[in-house]
């Protein structure tokens, strides 16, 4: 037993995801696709921004580490998704509209000048969001703060971020 | 050229072991995977893409006090669930057999635990279980495990030091997982990615285990073909002649003498529901028995912070200590029913099951800083419970659809009060164990939904099952069941070794 047979094997479909930038798709990693400022392929510009920001306000980091880029790309897929929606009652194929529904709640929300993100997201966690549609305001944040782990801590580098280390069997070649 | 001998459904753990048995006696075998062709290259380290591996098919209903998780639960593809299951391999004991004898309630299986102890032994012997019979003093009468236990991490030594203050025993949890080369396959690396697939084959997925052996003795796989139902014989009812699929949205027919449904639970109950036919009931149906006595194990998790460091990355995602003390005694104060813990599962900072997400409490710049703690000192433990078959849980089909136009399965599951109350108890002693441990600080998770059983039980019975002891359905002489949904009943323990065993029993009485 050892690191002599702790193989790091190349292939496994583990292709980098796509993202359109600067007028074409390019191969990038969710935080080189926000850097490089990526077109939203299935949200609004504003969409993005709410769930990046109210993101960033439960897991800070999230934000940086590419949180819109990740859902918006893991949504084009459509069944193929693997946002941890799918564990949690969100069928792949109707996480589209979830998504987009909780996002419209966050603008709605923080277009309030007396909100930050930081205030709204305590008043998702008792359901006490005014005016807020669909789904319980506290599931969406427990979705949204799960994804933000997920984008800032589920990855190599967030591991080393822990100072867990990652010891992969299969190294993933890009994050999802 | 001739068409097989036996199409089955489902290239998971019981599918592809009865390929490989049957195709080994000189059977003609094609398996329909509804799911994509996987291998062990597919098995990346990522919690993420691991949930490539979960079930990825039309939606599952899911209604009740109790929703049976199938998302998470269920898989897709080569291998089937059996691909990201923590290889906790577990025998049901003996009150398990007869829980409705004994106690009034559920289902009694069609025979007890002597009639499967053989086949126990012979799997675990071809798989290679690693564990410690002698220290396992609650186990049923059994052959002593091939491989030595796996090793006991800082995690696992502390928390087993609080079962001990609390007058409570722990051995080994036996695991089919290598300790030690076996059988060709590799042994374990400790590196906890058990749940997003082991491509090392330490853990004994399907992959590593059946698969070979399948492709070996001429098995044919045909991926991405979704079953759609079976047809009985026109000039012999008795009998079903073929099977209906889509195979990337063509609809195929495949005829063949015997047929074996073993797509899991709630998608084999799905096959045969939509395999009415104007008057004629569903198979296994004649008396509306077909998708009832559907099963799931409550379970729950117990975390904790200790002082010292613990080390909970590493070890195998099911645990590395067992204990079963409160297993044989179902009718203890406090509510009914079997329960086990699973100790010192070694654990991620995200995903579903891991600590980040246990605390949703703890947000934003309060996040990385207990992050870095827990990383470093946290525990946990699972709490797996019986549950206890009802009529009124079931499997049926939903109104709604697919892009197929096939109908969806609507589950249904309910817990009964007194399994419930079980649970609590079973947590709350579970929180005063961390405590005695040392924990500085301890917390539960939810009641969650471990496995899905039942819905096509065995009996002895046609007014209370679907099939006999063999998985053969009552009404139906050459279509045959396979996999978990057989249960009568579930105890307390993980379900992959006993329908193995099962599977294994089939297969001698179908080979004769």
């Amino acid at each position: 037993m050892g690191l002599s047979r702790r193989r790091v094997l190349a292939g496994g479909g583990t292709a980098l995801g796509t993202f359109f930038i600067g007028g074409r798709w390019v191969e990038a990693t969710p935080k080189a696709a926000r850097e490089r400022g990526f077109t939203p392929q299935v949200l609004t510009a504003a969409q993005c921004g709410a769930l990046e920001s109210v993101g960033d306000a439960l897991v800070p980091g999230a934000l940086q580490a590419g949180l819109a880029p990740f859902i918006d790309s893991q949504l084009a897929l459509g069944s193929g998704s693997k946002l941890i929606a799918k564990y949690l009652g969100v069928d792949p194929l109707g996480q589209l509209s979830f998504y987009r529904g909780i996002a419209d709640n966050l603008i709605t929300s923080l277009a309030r000048p007396e909100i930050t993100p930081e205030q709204l997201i305590g008043a998702m966690a008792t359901d006490a969001v005014t005016d807020w549609a669909g789904p319980p305001a506290s599931y969406a944040f427990f979705v949204l703060r799960a994804d933000a782990l997920d984008v800032t801590y589920g990855t190599p580098e967030g591991f080393a971020t822990l100072d867990i280390p990652y010891s992969a069997h299969i190294q993933p070649e890009a994050y999802w | 050229m001739p068409g097989p001998d036996t199409v089955i459904v489902g290239a998971g753990a019981a599918g592809l072991f009865l390929a490989a048995r049957l195709a080994e006696a000189g059977e003609r075998v094609t398996v329909l995977e509804a799911g994509p062709e996987r291998s062990t290259q597919d098995l990346i380290s990522s919690q993420i893409w691991a949930r490539k591996l979960k079930w990825s098919g039309p939606a599952v209903e899911e209604a009740g006090n109790h929703p049976v998780g199938h998302a998470f639960n269920a898989g897709s593809g080569t291998g089937g669930s059996a691909v990201h299951h923590y290889g906790v391999w577990l025998r049901l004991h003996k009150g398990d057999f007869t829980v409705a004898s004994d106690h009034g309630v559920g289902l009694d299986w069609p025979f007890d635990y002597d009639e499967l102890r053989p086949y126990y032994d012979r799997i675990q012997a071809e798989v290679g279980i690693s564990g410690d019979a002698e220290q396992e003093i609650w186990r049923p009468e059994g052959a002593a495990y091939p491989m030595s236990p796996l090793p006991i991490f800082a995690q696992g030594r502390v928390i087993q030091a609080g079962f001990a203050a609390q007058g409570k025993r722990t051995a080994p949890l036996p695991l089919a997982i290598n300790s030690q080369p076996y059988k060709g396959r590799a042994s374990c690396l400790y590196d906890g990615w058990c749940d997003a697939g082991c491509p090392i084959g330490a853990l004994a997925n399907p992959l590593v285990t059946w698969l070979p052996r399948a492709l070996e003795a001429g098995v044919k796989l045909v991926h991405d073909a979704r079953v759609i139902r079976v047809e009985r014989d026109v000039n012999n009812p008795e009998k079903i002649a073929k099977v209906k699929y889509l195979e990337r949205g063509s609809e195929k027919t495949l005829r063949a003498a015997r047929f074996i449904i073993a797509a899991f639970t709630v998608q084999t109950t799905r096959i045969l529901l939509s395999s009415a036919d104007g008057s004629t009931p569903a198979p296994g149906n004649r008396h509306d028995q077909l998708g009832r006595y559907l099963t799931s194990h409550p379970a729950g998790t117990i975390f904790g912070l200790f002082e010292g460091e613990t080390q909970p990355h590493l070890g195998v995602t099911g645990g590395q200590l067992l204990s079963h003390d409160d297993y044989d005694n179902k009718t203890a104060a406090g509510g009914f029913g079997s329960s086990q813990w699973i100790i010192a599962n070694a654990i991620k900072p995200h995903d579903l099951l891991g600590y980040g997400t246990s605390r949703p409490d703890i947000v934003g710049p309060q996040v990385k800083p207990w992050l870095e703690k827990a990383a470093k000192h946290i525990g946990n433990m699972t709490l797996v419970m019986e549950d206890i078959a009802r009529s009124e849980n079931r499997i049926t089909l939903s109104d709604n659809t697919d892009e197929d136009g096939i109908p969806l399965a609507h589950t249904y599951h309910d817990l009964s009060a007194d399994l419930i109350s079980r649970w609590d108890q079973r947590m709350a002693e579970g929180q005063a164990i961390f405590r005695a441990a040392g924990a500085t600080d301890v917390w539960q998770g939810p009641r969650v939904p471990m496995h899905i059983m039942g819905g096509t039980v065995m009996g002895r019975d046609e007014q209370r099952s679907v099939t006999d002891s063999f998985g053969r359905v009552h009404d139906t002489a050459n279509l045959f069941v396979a996999g978990p949904s057989l249960f009568p009943s579930t105890g307390a323990v993980n379900p992959t070794f006993t329908l193995t065993a099962l599977a294994d029993r089939q297969a001698d009485h179908l080979i004769g």
